[in-house]
């Protein structure tokens, strides 16, 4: 058993930065000593250890930061993520919500990972995140601190995700020139799964989302694929945690089969002739999951929907954390083009 | 081991495709980030990419550091349960965090050593002096409690010593987790109060110092109802305040009144506090000294009610005076503003419960002047002392009289060799800084007080900026979201607490906004300030744990109202703030040890 876990370890040391195989084996342990075999939580420890940062109305790097509540009753919050334009030092209260002045400004409705129970929005690596999003993209991005498993299970993050919406839609200062919000969703891991489903019932709704885009978005399924079986603990994830964070997701007494792991599974519903919105489908080729969104990516396109899927080779889970790969400004650049492209 | 080099991406097992070529078609805006944030320092630097994150590690030690990581995997991974009970520090020193882990599974914590104390002995009642006064306790035989619960005292003054539980006390909680943590025995963090295991790095040593750049931080309520305008307005009075165009400003804080009067909820009440103190200072009404001592006291009585803030600094300081103490016979507490005592029957209470039994407690309670001459600070000790006596714990009060801290002379207040030694100090450091020295005499006094922790509470906020429209500003800001957080304790119609604790601390809006010089007192600075001014005369942090924050965070679900209270870990200190705006800081000290290694 060492020697296997050896090699293993040497694997993922082998194809990313050495500080990016810290900082991901670092959340590895962490992560390990908050999942009890019961399906219970250490939420206490999670916050202990979970590095935050505030908001800050001070342009770093030509982007400031503020935080909204959107919803009292569930306390939930978004942080917001601006361009400074101009060179003041700091903004008041009443500049935050300033109207947006260019022509067409995309905003990113941005959704978190850490498999629906890790993480926050005001969690340092998504807090960077979100900014390098804003300063590469020019993008204003809306980042939703939704609530977590396993206190709070199916479907409340997604409820999260559609109370953002409708604020930011209804936002008139996130306006374009044309008096419409040029929504579009974003997110990794958890977070990409929370964009598919919160365009789904945008679309239900009639809410405009002009795209998706999901970044090694975290799907699943009952059966045990092969990449599962090829790359189980090779890479930082195990199917074990994989299956820890869907029990404590899903409904009790649902399987992995369920439409919220699941969405063109058995128990699934296909898309087609309804107009969901194009998506940008990121997957790291060491990530053990791929078989799933690559699933969810033939799924799109069987459904008649506008699908681009980007497959980076040697990339594992968080290579987007650091900008210190290629994969990373690749991404950026993608994504940049997706959003620059209403069509 | 395959070392990499951070810089050679296309290395190793592949590059994704990406030509080098294509770097210098990138974007000018990409290209910048990416010479930003990569780390300009060679071997002594710290990992820029890693420090934006949250964690600081020396580009030297990275190796060392991932070492340290497979380690754990491989032991994690054969007995997942061995660190369960691990009380964590600080973790974005990393290296430290792993390390402590390491030398846990190495050491594992002793069970726990039951010492016998010396049988009890009797203190002479001390001299009464001029300004001061003493009150001493001679407990019979030494029993202290084994169970478990709290103990109520029926007390009918304006105790409330259910307020905060002592460590030993744990009530029901809805999830599990704390029924799980029951089972153990072991001394940690659910047993009270809590043993040090061996190797756990209580004293951590001073974070590398970076002093980062001030932020700005706010909570905005849905825009909807903040009061946009308001805000505007308030802010557009404060700067003709600033240049003197008094006929502008009274025009605006008319205004301001006007727009006030029909905003409902939090803002509306913080604008009328800043409104009122705008006039005030337009109109040169500067306060006298606002309240007698007295009535402040009661005033913060309510606002100890009616929301956490109060009861976590004294939880949280509590805890680190637990810990400090260990397992001293002797202990002596020296409260910088002992006003009603709140803080204090929780630690005897923990005290009492402490396996081997407790030690005998001094606690020293300075306070200002009363407006009556009733010995104020004499009545609480005389109710420490009954309480001390109940529960079995010897017990010495001398309370203190001074106008200001900086007053106190160390020799005065008799700190004994043979004793371990606390200073406390919750939200009376602040007010050091209205005269010039007074702060550097009141820290040096601490330091000649030999203690072995100085806790501190702090509002973190920067109220003491040297412009005016900047403090108004950062007043704004954090008023409202305090009132804020007491809107959302849901008390409809509110109570009289939360009346006289939106006083409370309009008073305290009125002190920042109106006066100027030595009356102005309320000059709240951020921990990173307190960091830097605490670094420099001399003293180095003592980390609070995982097992504080999460005491903390269990204590919040008990007795906020609303749901927006959060504990947050910060480089070995804890803060509460109301969602994501911190609102006052626990730290702990001590002084720096010349000869650590």
């Amino acid at each position: 058993m060492a020697a296997s876990n050896e090699v293993n370890l040497n694997e993922s040391k082998m194809v990313v930065p050495l500080n990016t195989w810290v900082l991901i084996s670092n959340f590895k342990l962490a992560y390990n000593l908050l999942r009890r075999p019961d399906g219970t939580f250490d939420r206490h420890l999670a916050e202990f250890l979970d590095r935050k940062v505030p908001a800050n109305t001070k342009p770093v790097l030509g982007v400031f930061s503020f935080d909204v509540i959107i919803d009292r009753s569930t306390s939930l919050l978004s942080r917001i993520y601006r361009s400074a334009d101009g060179e003041q030092p700091q903004l008041n209260i009443a500049d935050l919500e300033k109207p947006v002045t260019a022509e067409v400004v995309p905003v990113i409705i941005f959704f978190h990972g850490g498999s629906f129970a890790h993480s926050s929005a005001n969690s340092a690596i998504y807090d960077t995140l979100c900014r390098r999003l804003v300063a590469i993209c020019k993008v204003v991005v809306v980042s939703v601190n939704y609530r977590r498993a396993p206190e709070n299970r199916y479907p409340c993050a997604y409820d999260d995700g559609w109370a953002a919406l409708n604020w930011v839609n209804s936002s008139s200062w996130l306006q374009s020139k044309d008096s419409k919000v040029h929504i579009y969703l974003a997110g990794d891991s958890s977070g990409g799964n929370i964009v598919h489903h919160v365009a789904l019932r945008a679309v239900e709704s009639g809410i405009e989302v002009l795209g998706n885009i999901l970044l090694n978005p975290m799907f699943g399924g009952q059966e045990r694929t092969e990449s599962e079986k090829r790359l189980d603990g090779k890479y930082f994830v195990t199917i074990q945690d994989r299956d820890w964070y869907w029990r404590a997701f899903l409904p009790e007494g649902e399987d992995r089969d369920h439409p919220a792991c699941n969405p063109f599974g058995p128990k699934g519903n296909f898309l087609e002739g309804i107009k969901f919105p194009k998506s940008l489908v990121v997957v790291a080729s060491l990530d053990l999951i791929q078989d799933r969104q690559l699933a969810y990516v033939k799924g799109l396109e069987k459904a008649g929907q506008k699908v681009k899927l980007l497959y980076l080779e040697q990339a594992t889970i968080g290579f987007y954390l650091l900008p210190n790969n290629n994969h990373f400004y690749t991404v950026m650049d993608e994504i940049s083009n997706f959003v620059g492209s209403d069509c | 081991m395959n070392k990499r080099n951070r810089r050679d991406i296309s290395g190793g097992a592949g590059n994704g495709g990406i030509r080098k070529s294509d770097f210098q078609s990138m974007s000018s805006g990409k290209a910048k980030i990416w010479e930003e944030e990569q780390d300009a320092g060679g071997g002594g630097g710290v990992d820029e990419l890693l420090a934006v994150l949250g964690y600081k590690v020396k580009c030297s030690e990275m190796n060392d550091v991932a070492d340290k990581l497979e380690q754990l995997e491989m032991v994690m991974g054969a007995a997942p349960n061995l660190l369960c009970d691990t009380v964590h520090y600080n973790p974005s020193d990393l290296s430290g965090w792993l390390q402590s882990m390491l030398s846990e599974l190495n050491n594992p914590p002793n069970t726990l050593n039951y010492r016998m104390l010396q049988s009890h002995h009797i203190d002479d009642p001390l001299h009464v002096r001029a300004e001061s006064s003493s009150v001493t306790t001679n407990p019979q035989q030494q029993q202290f409690e084994t169970t478990q619960s709290a103990r109520i005292y029926d007390d009918d003054s304006e105790y409330d010593l259910r307020a905060i539980p002592g460590s030993a006390a744990y009530p029901q909680t809805q999830d599990g987790e704390l029924n799980r943590k029951r089972l153990k025995t072991s001394g940690g963090s659910n047993s009270a109060p809590p043993l040090l295991p061996s190797s756990s790095p209580i004293v951590g040593v001073a974070a590398a110092g970076t002093v980062s750049e001030p932020t700005r931080s706010i909570v905005l309520v849905d825009s909807h109802e903040t009061g946009v305008q308001l805000v505007h307005t308030l802010m557009a009075c404060a700067e003709a305040v600033q240049q003197d165009n008094l006929k502008l400003a009274d025009a605006l804080v008319k205004r301001v009144e006007l727009l006030a009067a029909s905003q409902a909820g939090a803002m509306g009440k913080v604008a009328t506090y800043f409104a009122e103190a705008l006039a005030r200072r337009i109109y040169k009404i500067y306060p006298q000294d606002c309240l007698d001592a007295s009535s402040s006291d009661i005033l913060q009585m309510h606002f100890y009610e009616t929301c956490p803030y109060l009861k976590f600094a004294h939880f949280t300081a509590n805890q680190a005076i637990l810990e400090a103490f260990a397992t001293a016979s002797k202990v002596h507490v020296i409260d910088f503003g002992l006003k009603q005592g709140m803080q204090w029957p929780a630690l005897i209470q923990a005290l009492a419960l402490r396996p081997g039994g407790p030690p005998a407690f001094r606690l020293t309670g300075i306070g200002p002047p009363q407006a009556d001459n009733m010995d104020a600070l004499q009545q609480v000790g005389w109710k420490l002392a009954q309480l001390a006596e109940a529960i079995g714990v010897e017990f010495q009060f001398r309370g203190f009289v001074a106008n200001s801290l900086a007053d106190i002379d160390p020799s005065m207040v008799d700190v004994r060799p043979d004793e371990a030694v606390a200073v406390n100090s919750v939200f009376e450091l602040h007010p050091m800084l209205a005269r010039p020295g007074a702060i550097d005499k009141v820290l040096s006094s601490i330091k000649s007080m030999k203690p072995k922790i100085f806790t501190i509470v702090e509002q973190e906020a920067n109220h003491n900026g040297p412009f005016f429209v900047e403090r108004f500003n950062e007043a704004l800001h954090y008023y409202s979201s305090l009132f804020d957080s007491l809107e959302g304790s849901g008390l409809v119609p509110p109570t009289q607490d939360l009346l006289m604790s939106e006083v409370y601390l309009g008073e305290q809006i009125c002190n920042v906004v109106a006066s100027d010089g030595a009356d102005r007192v309320e000059r709240h600075e951020t921990l990173t300030q307190w960091r830097a001014r605490m670094g420099m005369a001399g003293f180095e942090p003592v980390h609070l744990g995982s097992n504080a924050f999460r005491q903390a965070s269990m204590l919040l679900a008990l007795f906020a109202g609303g749901n927006g209270y959060r504990v947050e870990e910060n480089n070995g200190c804890l803060m509460l703030g109301w969602h994501t705006r911190p609102l006052i800081a626990t730290s702990a000290w001590q002084l720096i040890v010349s000869d650590s290694p």
